[in-house]
C-alpha cells in the first residue's frame, strides 16, 4: 500500500513539479512510459505481420510442425489457382469503381453543402450518419433492402411500374458485386464528404471572390480553381480509399460470402476461406495470398503517390 | 535531481505495469472450472438441455464449475482454429462430423476410455470412429426429411401415396402445379449455410446411385459425368426451371426458410434435417410455427431405376469433443457422461423433439408435438440409412465447389447441367 500512497502523492503534487518534459526525460523514463504501448503494438501488429511473412514460405502442419516450401505456395497461387485470379479481378473492379465514386461523389456532396443547397444542415446529418454504423449492420440492412420478395429496392421498382427490372440483386453473378458496392458507397460517401467540406471551408475566400469578380462561371471555378486547390486532399483520399477497397472484407462477407459462384469473391474473403473453412490448419497458403496482396497494394500505392504528387506547390 | 526523477519514473512505470499485468485475481485453489464452447444459443430447448446437464454435473461434482460460452457456428470454428494450434481453447467444445481436421491434426483426444459408451447408440458412435478410435460424443442425431403443408397439398388436389413417396415425375408435376397455383413449391435458402440448397439434389443422387456409388461420388472416385448423375441433375434442373425455389433463394437464411415455410408467405414443402423442430417448436411470437400449422412429412421422391429408393440420410449433428490440451480431461469426460445419461436422452427427445445419439427409453410420446414425433418415427420404418452427408465427405476445393455449385449456383438456375458437371469434376473428381 505504501508504494501506491507514494505514487498517489507524486501524481497529486503541484503541476510545476510533476510535469515531465519529454525532451529532457532520460531514456529509462521514455522506455518505462512507452513500453506498454510498444509491447501491445509488437504483440498485436508487428508479430502477426512477421509471422504471416514467415508462414507464407512454409506449410504449417498440425501440432506445430512447420515445413519450409520456399516459393511453392506462391507458384501454386499464381499458376494454378483460378479462384484467386477471380478474386483478384473482382477486387480490382471493386477498387477502381469504388475509389472513383468515393472521391467524385464525396466532392459533389461536399459542394452541395458548401453552396448551401436547401436543407443543407439536414442533408449533412443524413449523409454522414451511415458512416457511424458498422459494416455488419449496414450489410444486414442492405441484404433486406435487396431481398427479392419484400426488399425495398424491388418494391420500389414494382411501385414505379418497373417490375420488369426487379432482380435477385445479391443472387445473380452479374449484379452481386455491384450491389455490394452500392451499399458500400451508401455507408462511406459521407466520410469523404466531410473531409472535402472541411477542405472547402479552408479555401481562401479572396481567391474565390477574385474569380467571381473576373466573371468566372461556376463550372470553370470548380475545374480551374477549387479542384487544383483541393489536390492534396483528393490525393490523400484517393490513396486511402484505394487501400481500403483492396482489403474489402466485412461487407462482402456479410452480404454475399463471396457468392454466387465466386462472383463477389474478393482477395480478403478468399484468404479467410482458405484459412478457416477448408478443413485444414495450414496457414501457409493463405499467408502467401496475404503477402502477395500486400506487395501489390504497396506497389500501387507507391505508384499512385508518385504519379499524383504535386510538383509545384500552390500558395494561397 | 535528474537521476532521482528518472529512477522514480522507472519505478512508477514498473508499478503501473505490475498493476496492469500482474495483479490477476487469485482463484480458489479448490475450485476447478471446466470451459465449454458451444453453438446453438438460438435454440432455447438445446440451451435448456445443456444447462440442465451443467446443473446435474455441478451437483455431483462439488467444487467444480462449468462455464459455457455460446457462439454462432462460424465464429466458433474461427475461434477454435486459432486457439487449438496455440495449445489453448476450452476443455470441451461443440463439433460436427464434417470437422475432421481436428482429428487429423490431433487437437482432440480419443474418448474411448474417457466416456461411458454404454449410454451411446453404437450407430451414432460409429460416425465418430476413425482408425479404431472415437473422437466425439454424438448428442444430436437427425434424418433429412421433406416437410410439407398438408392443407396446401389438399388445395392442389393431390393425395400423398400410402408410402409417403412420389415418383420423380409426380414430384415434378407437383412443383409445376404449386407454381401455377401461386404457391412457392419449396422453401429453401442458402444465405448463410453451405448445404441446404443441395438437399433435393443429393437425396435424389443417394436414391439413384445407392449408398456405395453415392459415397464414391463425393470422395472423388466417381465422375459427375456418370450417366446416372447426369439424369438426376437434369431432373433437378427441370425442377429449378419450373420455379421450385423462392426468388430470394440465394439470400434467404436457414432460419428464415423455416419461417417462410410455415408463416409468411408460406410454401408447400421444406427439405430440412429433422432439427427443424429446434426452430419451429418455439413460441409463435418468437418466430415459431403456428400451433395449428398442418405439418406433414413425406419421403423424398423415388428416382426412376433408383438403386435404393428406400435409402434415407441419417447423420449426427451436435457433438462434443475434448481438447487435447485440456488439463481436465477426466473431468471433461465425466461432463460428457453427464450430458449423455438415459434421463438426459429422454429430456432431449421430449423437449427438443429430435432424434439423439444418446440411448433413451422413450416408449410413448407426450406433449404438444407428440403427433409430430410419432409421424417422424413412422417415416423411419423400413428405411435403409446412409449415415453422413456430402459435406462430411468433401474437403478443400471440393467443399468450396459443393457450396457454390451444388448448394447455390445450380439449384439457383445459374448453371446448366454441363457446367455443373464440369465444375464439380474439376474440384472433386480425382481419377
Amino acid at each position: 500500500m505504501r508504494i501506491f500512497d507514494r505514487l498517489y502523492r507524486r501524481v497529486t503534487r503541484s503541476s510545476a513539479e510533476a510535469t515531465i518534459d519529454a525532451r529532457r526525460a532520460t531514456l529509462a523514463i521514455l522506455i518505462a512510459f512507452l513500453a506498454p504501448a510498444l509491447l501491445i503494438y509488437a504483440g498485436f501488429t508487428i508479430y502477426p505481420v512477421v509471422r504471416t511473412f514467415y508462414n507464407a514460405f512454409h506449410t504449417i502442419k498440425p501440432q506445430g510442425v512447420v515445413e519450409f516450401v520456399g516459393l511453392d505456395n506462391f507458384r501454386a497461387l499464381v499458376f494454378a489457382d483460378s479462384t484467386f485470379w477471380k478474386a483478384v479481378a473482382n477486387t480490382a473492379w471493386f477498387t477502381i469503381v469504388a475509389t472513383i465514386v468515393d472521391v467524385v461523389g464525396g466532392l459533389l456532396l461536399a459542394l452541395c453543402l458548401f453552396v448551401r443547397v436547401p436543407l443543407a444542415p439536414v442533408l449533412r446529418v443524413v449523409w454522414f450518419t451511415p458512416v457511424l454504423m458498422s459494416y455488419v449492420v449496414v450489410g444486414i440492412i442492405w441484404v433486406w433492402m435487396y431481398d427479392y420478395d419484400w426488399g425495398l429496392v424491388n418494391a420500389t421498382l414494382r411501385w414505379l411500374g418497373l417490375g420488369a427490372f426487379e432482380q435477385s440483386w445479391l443472387g445473380h453473378p452479374s449484379t452481386a458485386l455491384w450491389s455490394v458496392l452500392v451499399a458500400h458507397e451508401w455507408k462511406w460517401l459521407g466520410f469523404n464528404m466531410i473531409v472535402f467540406l472541411a477542405a472547402l471551408h479552408a479555401l481562401p475566400a479572396e481567391v474565390l471572390g477574385a474569380a467571381e469578380l473576373d466573371n468566372c462561371g461556376w463550372f470553370a471555378k470548380l475545374v480551374h480553381i477549387i479542384v487544383p486547390m483541393l489536390r492534396t486532399t483528393i490525393v490523400n483520399l484517393t490513396v486511402l480509399s484505394f487501400i481500403g477497397k483492396m482489403m474489402v472484407f466485412d461487407l462482402v462477407w456479410v452480404m454475399t460470402g463471396g457468392g454466387p459462384l465466386w462472383s463477389s469473391e474478393t482477395v480478403s474473403t478468399y484468404v479467410y476461406k482458405r484459412a478457416f473453412e477448408w478443413n485444414t490448419f495450414d496457414l501457409g497458403y493463405p499467408s502467401a495470398i496475404a503477402v502477395l496482396w500486400f506487395a501489390i497494394i504497396l506497389l500501387f500505392v507507391a505508384l499512385m503517390t508518385r504519379l499524383l504528387r504535386q510538383r509545384d506547390r500552390i500558395e494561397f | 535531481m535528474q537521476m532521482s526523477l528518472s529512477m522514480r519514473g522507472v519505478a512508477a512505470g514498473l508499478v503501473t505495469l505490475a498493476v496492469l499485468f500482474g495483479a490477476a485475481p487469485i482463484a480458489s485453489a479448490q475450485e476447478t472450472t471446466l470451459e465449454v464452447w458451444s453453438h446453438e444459443a438460438d435454440e432455447p430447448a438445446k440451451v435448456a438441455f445443456r444447462e440442465q446437464a451443467v446443473k446435474n454435473f455441478e451437483k455431483s461434482h462439488p467444487g467444480t464449475k462449468v462455464k459455457i460460452t455460446w457462439y454462432e457456428k462460424n465464429p466458433l470454428g474461427a475461434a477454435l482454429k486459432t486457439a487449438l494450434p496455440a495449445g489453448k481453447g476450452p476443455d470441451v467444445f461443440y463439433v460436427e462430423p464434417d470437422q475432421t481436421e481436428y482429428i487429423t491434426a490431433g487437437y482432440v483426444v480419443p474418448l474411448d476410455d474417457l466416456v461411458n459408451w454404454n449410454n451411446i447408440e453404437p450407430w451414432a458412435r460409429k460416425v465418430w470412429i476413425q482408425n479404431g478410435k472415437t473422437y466425439g460424443v454424438p448428442q444430436e442425431a437427425y434424418t433429412v426429411e421433406l416437410y410439407y403443408n398438408k392443407d396446401m397439398l389438399k388445395q392442389l388436389g393431390v393425395a400423398l401415396p400410402a408410402s409417403g413417396q412420389f415418383t420423380q415425375a409426380q414430384f415434378l408435376d407437383l412443383v409445376k402445379k404449386a407454381r401455377a397455383a401461386g404457391m412457392t413449391p419449396i422453401s429453401q435458402g442458402v444465405g448463410d449455410r453451405p448445404y441446404p440448397g443441395a438437399y433435393i439434389t443429393v437425396e435424389a443422387l443417394l436414391r439413384k446411385l445407392g449408398p456405395d456409388d453415392y459415397q464414391k461420388l463425393f470422395t472423388g472416385k466417381l465422375s459427375f459425368a456418370d450417366p446416372r448423375v447426369v439424369e438426376v441433375l437434369k431432373w433437378v434442373k427441370e425442377l429449378a426451371d419450373a420455379g421450385a425455389y423462392p426468388k430470394n433463394f440465394m439470400t434467404l437464411k436457414l432460419g428464415e426458410s423455416h419461417y417462410y415455410f410455415y408463416s409468411k408467405p408460406g410454401a408447400l414443402m421444406l427439405p430440412m434435417g429433422s432439427f427443424y423442430s429446434g426452430r419451429a417448436f418455439v413460441p409463435e411470437d418468437k418466430g415459431g410455427q403456428p400451433k395449428t400449422f398442418p405439418l406433414g412429412i413425406m419421403q423424398f421422391p423415388a428416382m426412376d431405376k433408383g438403386a435404393c429408393n428406400d435409402c434415407k440420410t441419417s447423420t449426427i449433428g451436435a457433438s462434443f469433443a475434448i481438447n487435447a490440451a485440456s488439463k481436465n480431461k477426466k473431468l471433461a469426460g465425466e461432463f460428457l457422461d453427464a450430458m449423455s445419461t438415459p434421463d438426459m436422452g429422454k429430456m432431449w427427445i421430449e423437449t427438443v423433439y429430435l432424434q439423439t445419439g444418446i440411448k433413451a427409453d422413450v416408449k410413448s410420446f407426450s406433449g404438444p408435438y407428440a403427433a409430430y414425433f410419432t409421424e417422424l418415427m413412422d417415416r423411419q420404418k423400413g428405411k435403409q440409412y446412409f449415415v453422413g452427408q456430402p459435406r462430411d465427405m468433401v474437403t478443400g476445393a471440393c467443399k468450396d465447389a459443393f457450396a457454390q455449385v451444388l448448394n447455390s449456383g445450380f439449384p439457383g438456375g445459374l448453371l446448366s447441367v454441363d457446367q455443373t458437371v464440369e465444375a464439380m469434376n474439376k474440384a472433386c473428381y480425382k481419377l
